[in-house]
């Protein structure tokens, strides 16, 4: 098979599925102990609630015991596995842009600078940009009351941060001839523009009952996450972009200057 | 799927006729459909995909949810 979009799409989804691995095992190892320990202190505080009130009302109240769907080794396995999930969906999807992007000059072109541009571009628009706005809670904070409103929000910023990372390519694009600096500043104040708008959304409303230096670790574990994801995607999609490469001959001269700094992938 | 075999001198980029235009065009959007279905059900499902039975997937998924930042209960 040699359908070039079938190829790209496999590069992506491959490429995808490595990243959310490595992800979900760095998780599992950093992440889950936080949320662990997260999971502990919220049981703690609903018990002492469900025991102030018990004090105040009357015998007829009802203790509402939480039923649990899975043990929280379950939940343990089901964090790697939605990483996987989630790294080919994304991988998927960010072929399809790369498909798009690049239809005019092939997608074999300068695989591994535009490889690593491309995912920067991603990680910043649907990582970075809404969860500078709506950062990552652990788990027992969130509102049951609230969670549709708060995926709306949260869904306008991903699409927010997408769409001024596609306006930072065009202006990229369109400044082509213009001094470096200028296209690049352009893309830069492009990048804080689009968050000073995510900024104009209503806040979260939801309050964060956790001690700070939980919050602050699993907040950073987060976004460290991500980075790791769209790192190891990039390397995996570059590095097997140079691979389709070489296969095919594809020899502009940035491309083979680019196969020549790089170590050969085999 | 008829139509004449591709000849020796055309490559991949020179078969960029409207047919594998299209076909490649469905591809993508078939990708793009099935990639947004599985991100749905991990982050955003609340009990609707398999509501009979209560909020499997948002309990499986809920420490991915919590780590990348998808609003949870």
């Amino acid at each position: 098979m040699s359908n070039p979009t079938l190829t790209l799409l496999g590069r992506g989804t491959a490429a995808g599925g490595v990243a959310g691995l490595v992800t979900g095992l760095f998780s599992l190892l950093l992440a889950e102990p936080v949320m662990d320990r997260a999971i502990e202190l919220e049981e703690a505080r609903s018990a002492k609630e469900e025991a102030a009130e018990h004090a105040h009302a009357a015998a007829g109240a009802v203790a509402e015991h939480h039923e649990e769907l899975f043990t929280r080794g379950q939940q343990h396995f089901g964090l790697v596995v939605t990483a996987i999930i989630a790294g080919i969906a994304l991988g998927a999807l960010f072929a399809v842009a790369y498909a798009l992007i690049h239809r005019r000059t092939g997608y074999l072109v300068r695989a591994w600078p535009r490889a690593l541009a491309c995912c920067a571009a991603a990680f910043v628009a649907v990582a970075l940009l809404p969860g500078l706005r709506y950062p990552a809670a652990p788990p027992g904070v969130g509102d049951a009351n609230t969670v549709g409103e708060r995926q709306q929000l949260w869904l306008a910023a991903v699409v927010i941060g997408i769409l001024g990372m596609l306006l930072a390519w065009q202006l990229y694009v369109r400044l082509a001839g213009r001094a470096e600096p200028l296209r690049q500043g352009a893309v830069f104040l492009t990048g804080a523009a689009t968050l000073a708008v995510l900024f104009l959304l209503p806040g979260n409303p939801d309050e964060v009952p956790v001690p700070a230096t939980l919050l602050w670790d699993f907040r950073v574990l987060s976004l460290g996450s991500q980075v790791l994801l769209w790192a190891v995607f990039a390397a995996v999609f570059g590095g097997l972009g140079l691979r389709a490469a070489a296969k095919a001959g594809v020899n502009s001269p940035v491309s083979s200057q680019d196969l020549a700094a790089t170590a050969p992938v085999k | 799927m008829s139509a004449s075999a591709p000849q020796s001198a055309q490559t991949a980029t020179d078969l960029a006729s409207a047919t594998t235009r299209t076909r490649d065009l469905l591809i993508l959007a078939a990708a793009v459909i099935v990639a947004l279905i599985a991100l749905y059900a991990v982050f955003m499902d609340n009990g609707h995909i398999i509501s009979a039975t209560g909020s499997y997937l948002h309990e499986f998924s809920h420490d991915g949810r919590h780590l990348f930042g998808a609003p949870c209960h």
